[in-house]
């Protein structure tokens, strides 16, 4: 199980869920395969870690779920940001800015 | 998020878990249906796509059990699965289950019962405001013992200390009370006027002493208990109707003091101390002190104020001598109580721990039989995605469960035990009445019952997830995996077992044998048939008086002898091994050299060479010959000793050889009027035996005795040699007291109840103590037997190959036995090393023996290893018979 993208550090994939869901509703193959895409295929999330953050965010209230029918008129469970979802985007995305150029400056000063 | 939406998750995580299931399963059962498709649609076959989604997943079971871990609220969740878990595998095993049940319910029963006497004796505060501020003071003497005060001395720690808010002295005694709704003898306590404030008691109706009350010439007054006030003066209000005569004086009842207040105690009555006058002597060590610390004076600054004092009294004093203190000590009341009960309750705690240690063996190795059974299930729940931390919950669960029943009815079963140990235990022991299952107790049982849990759960999760699971399945489900060293471990912790029982056990002997050692003390007197008899009358001055008393008990004693049945009958202060009698110093001195006034003893007390110490008995001739105690030379008290004869002796064998060495003291004069404020000489006229009436197992004492008809007393108790029934003779006794004077009572009891009063703590440890070490010894044979049974099970085909092979079933025995040996002896060792470091805490409880005792170890060791060897040789013995061709075929 490659899960080792979201164990490099603690936030990140649900920063990465949260950014996915902002473009609309999604399945959770479809944020898997968004996730692929938006980060050029680095990270790849596979179930094990997925559904479970998934379902820890939606207890948190930041997304929540209901089943629909997919592209192909199967029946999957869909997930949608919700409002504090979407303010928790913005406070995840802040603070990784804040970390990122942190790292950034770190890695930079020789 | 706001917290009553979290709540809401909570609790529908929590009760719709199955629709949560069903939800999730079909969620995750779309997803591979989604990522199916999508290979498809990427162009691979069907089947082939199928593999791949399902690969991509990892395992249905395993995502879905990383999901409800995230769950809020899973904890408790998979607690109560757990527990319904756990419940199913106790279940699946009843038997074992109820014997791990039944071993814990008895070893933390045992201990919460044991736990219950220490708390309620050494740690439960005393029940007083403040009552850690309560401090008892004594005087240290010049060989470092404690003795109680002496008025001036007191009334020096009482003026001159700074550390005390309240200080007050006290003694008490039984004495005859009349005046309430029967005459009885009731405990009376002394006191000085500040006796309540330093218990920081008031009365509830009337009202405290005044210093008035305790002048010398005051008009007497009393307080009485509430149980008192309650029974023997019918809750009465009118305080002015209520007068008591107690040791022949009327008192008026001033107060009632609080329900369950009783200090000193026992005591029902409590009046000014000395209203007669104060005894002037330095060295009349007649009362107990207490007081109550000033705020912010530590325990240490109160000793050194009080040292202080004592060191100046010791030096200014005129009165100079080996009885004079040396110096002060002060020590909380609680301890000085109980000082004496400590080491033997914490011997027994230490064995009921032991018992416990072994009982936790017991189950700690019934619990590893059962895992290396279970290792199969837990390679399956492994494989199916539960965490290793999961599986180790699941057996803590299980281990909680055990322990939480077990010690819920080990708490049901200590409510009898306290009861039976209340009834064991000796009269001695302080403050028995405040021993109960009270709340700390019960708090101690759960604490115990977690810790044991917490124990047995590690070891067991720490033994069954080690290593890799998944052996488990590989190995074809034999269960066979790890076994080898889940054995090794079986067989440490029965090695620890043998060795704590080993411990136990000499315990146990060394106490046992200390027992037997002190019943082959021949008391020197006799025990049985004996009837004794209290009897006070009021306490008189006046010369005339004191001999009518003595004529009083005379005529006593020859109606007593007119009862049928009733052989000899005699009159003592006190009965031997109750209490003793008092001791003092005595002077050689001839009538000639008698000085005419008091001031004259001065010198004479001076000449060290002419001192002795004994204890003083007042008794009767009678009182010999119904005890039995031997007459060795001379002559005892007869006709010849009248009042006003020249008063005679009788003393004891020891002191006749310590005193008079190579002299005949017979026709000796001595001087001991510092005893009863008789000045006469005592001419001895005889030697008696020795007696132990300070007990059996303490030396006997050097003792003078004084006729009663010449030295007369009014508190006496006669003591009845007697064939017949001992109720026809109590009551026959009673009536001829009641047609003497009506307003005398009696109080009855067989001299062998005294007697065996006397070794009633020595045989409440050695029952205790014993019980402990027996029940030991069965669990660690039990434990013997199941490690070896075990392993002959888990060998039976190994011993069939070995049959097959050629070797005899003598090979086999000894084959098992060795193996078992092994174990055995290693414990023993242990113990043995154990026992010889851990005996020297029991030194203090011993007689006659030593800690090492080379008897009790060698037969202890003995016992040991039969039994354990009785254990390992039915599993050999089975070994023996197995059939090759069975064993061979078994699997």
């Amino acid at each position: 199980m490659n899960s080792e993208p979201t164990t490099l550090l603690q936030g990140t994939l649900d920063l990465l869920i949260l950014k996915s869901l902002l473009a609309g509703e999604m399945h959770g193959l479809g944020i898997s395969r968004r996730i692929q895409q938006i980060t050029g295929g680095t990270f790849v999330v596979k179930p094990g870690s997925l559904f479970p953050a998934l379902h820890r965010m939606e207890e948190e209230g930041w997304i929540s779920s209901f089943w629909g029918d997919s592209e192909n008129n199967r029946r999957a469970k869909y997930y949608r940001l919700t409002k504090p979802g979407r303010k928790q985007l913005e406070t995840e995305t802040k603070r990784w800015g804040r970390i990122s150029w942190a790292i950034a400056q770190a890695l930079e000063a020789s | 998020m706001p917290l009553f939406v979290k709540a809401q998750r909570f609790l529908r995580n929590l009760f719709s878990s199955r629709r949560m299931e069903m939800d999730l399963d079909e969620e995750v059962h779309a997803h591979l249906e989604l990522l199916t498709e999508e290979n498809i649609r990427a162009g691979m076959p069907t089947g082939e796509a199928r593999r791949a989604a399902q690969i991509e997943l990892g395992g249905i079971e395993q995502v879905k059990e990383q999901v409800r871990e995230e769950r809020l609220g899973n904890w408790l969740h998979s607690l109560l699965s757990d527990c319904r878990y756990g419940l199913r595998q106790l279940k699946k095993n009843p038997g074992a289950t109820a014997v791990m049940v039944f071993t814990l319910a008895l070893g933390i029963g045992a201990t919460t019962a044991i736990f219950s006497v220490v708390y309620g004796v050494l740690l439960r505060p005393l029940p007083y405001t403040d009552a850690n501020r309560i401090m008892a003071v004594f005087e240290v003497n010049s060989n470092g013992g404690w003795s109680h005060l002496a008025n001036p001395n007191f009334d020096d720690f009482r003026d001159q200390n700074r550390s005390f808010q309240a200080i007050t002295k006290y003694n008490s005694n039984i004495v005859s009370v009349s005046g309430a709704s029967q005459p009885s003898r009731t405990m009376v306590a002394g006191v000085s006027p500040d006796f309540l404030k330093v218990f920081g008691v008031q009365p509830i109706l009337g009202r405290d002493f005044t210093a008035s009350d305790a002048k010398k010439g005051a008009g007497p007054t009393v307080l009485v208990s509430y149980g008192y006030w309650r029974q023997q003066l019918g809750s009465s209000l009118d305080f002015s109707q209520l007068h008591l005569k107690i040791d022949g004086a009327v008192y008026s009842v001033i107060g009632v003091l609080p329900d369950g207040f009783r200090f000193p105690a026992d005591v029902d009555l409590w009046l000014p101390a000395d209203l007669n006058g104060e005894n002037p002597s330095r060295t009349a060590h007649n009362y107990y002190a207490v007081g109550r610390l000033r705020d912010g004076v530590t325990v240490d600054l109160a000793n050194q104020d009080i040292s202080a004092i004592a060191r100046r009294i010791h030096d200014t004093s005129s009165e100079q001598g080996d009885y004079l203190l040396k110096d002060g000590i002060v020590l909380p009341l609680q301890d000085s109580i109980t000082g004496k009960a400590r080491p033997a309750l914490l011997v027994l705690l230490g064995a009921v721990g032991f018992l416990l240690l072994v009982a936790c063996a017991n189950v700690a190795n019934l619990l590893l039989a059962q895992t290396s059974v279970r290792e199969r299930e837990l390679a399956i729940r492994s494989a199916l995605g539960a965490a290793r931390g999961r599986l180790i919950r699941q057996f803590l669960t299980e281990a909680f469960l055990l322990s939480l029943v077990g010690g819920g009815l080990g708490v049901l079963g200590a409510f009898w035990g306290v009861a039976a140990l209340v009834g064991l235990a000796p009269q001695n022991l302080p403050r028995l009445d405040s021993v109960s299952i009270s709340i700390p107790v019960l708090v101690f049982a759960f604490l115990l019952s977690t810790a044991v849990a917490t124990g047995l759960g590690a070891f067991t999760a720490a033994r069954a997830t080690s290593g890799d699971l998944r052996k488990g399945l590989e190995e074809g489900g034999r269960g066979q995996a790890g076994s080898q060293g889940s054995q090794r471990v079986g067989r440490a912790i029965v090695a620890a077992q043998i060795a704590i029982t080993l411990v136990l056990v000499v315990g146990a002997g060394l106490l046992g044998r200390s027992l037997m050692k002190v019943l082959e003390v021949n008391p020197g007197f006799r025990v049985d048939k004996v009837i004794a008899m209290d009897v006070s009358l009021p306490w008189v001055e006046d010369p005339k008086a004191k001999a009518g008393q003595g004529i009083f008990f005379s005529r006593l004693i020859e109606r007593l002898k007119q009862i049928p049945g009733v052989h000899k009958v005699g009159a003592a202060t006190a009965l031997p091994m109750e209490g003793g009698f008092p001791d003092g110093m005595f002077a050689l001195i001839t009538q000639n050299e008698l000085p005419k006034t008091v001031d004259g003893f001065g010198p004479l007390l001076q000449q060290k060479e002419r001192l002795g110490i004994a204890d003083f008995c007042v008794a009767t001739d009678g009182y010999f010959q119904a005890l039995g105690i031997p007459l060795i030379r001379g002559r005892i008290f007869d006709e010849r000793d009248g009042a006003d004869a020249p008063h005679v002796a009788v003393i004891s064998e020891s002191l006749a050889r310590d005193r008079w060495p190579n002299q005949d003291p017979i026709g000796h004069t001595i001087e001991f009027g510092n005893m009863d404020g008789d000045v006469r000489l005592l001419t001895i006229v005889g030697i008696v035996g020795d007696i132990h009436d300070y007990g059996l197992d303490a030396p006997p004492r050097p003792t003078v005795y004084v006729n009663l008809f010449q030295r007369p007393r009014s508190a006496i108790t006669l003591t009845m040699l007697s064939d017949a029934d001992t109720r026809l003779v109590t009551s026959s006794a009673r009536g001829i007291l009641q047609d003497l004077d009506a307003e005398i009572p009696a109080k009855f009891r067989t001299f062998s109840q005294v007697y065996s009063a006397s070794l009633g703590s020595r045989r409440f440890n050695v029952i205790l103590v014993g019980f402990f070490g027996i029940t030991a010894l069965l669990l660690a044979t039990a434990g013997v037997f199941g490690v070896m049974a075990y392993s002959v099970s888990r060998r039976t085909r190994e011993i069939g190959v070995r049959v097959a092979l050629g070797a005899g079933s003598g090979d086999v025995l000894r084959m098992i036995l060795s193996q078992g040996l092994r174990t055995i002896f290693i414990g023993v060792a242990i113990g043995i090393a154990g026992s010889l470091a851990l005996t020297r805490t029991v030194e203090s409880l011993l007689f006659g023996v030593t800690a090492t005792d080379p008897l009790t170890f060698g037969g202890v060791t003995l016992l040991l290893v039969g039994a354990a060897l009785l254990a390992c040789f039915i599993p050999a013995r089975r070994a023996t018979k197995v059939d090759p061709m069975v064993a061979l075929r078994y699997e």
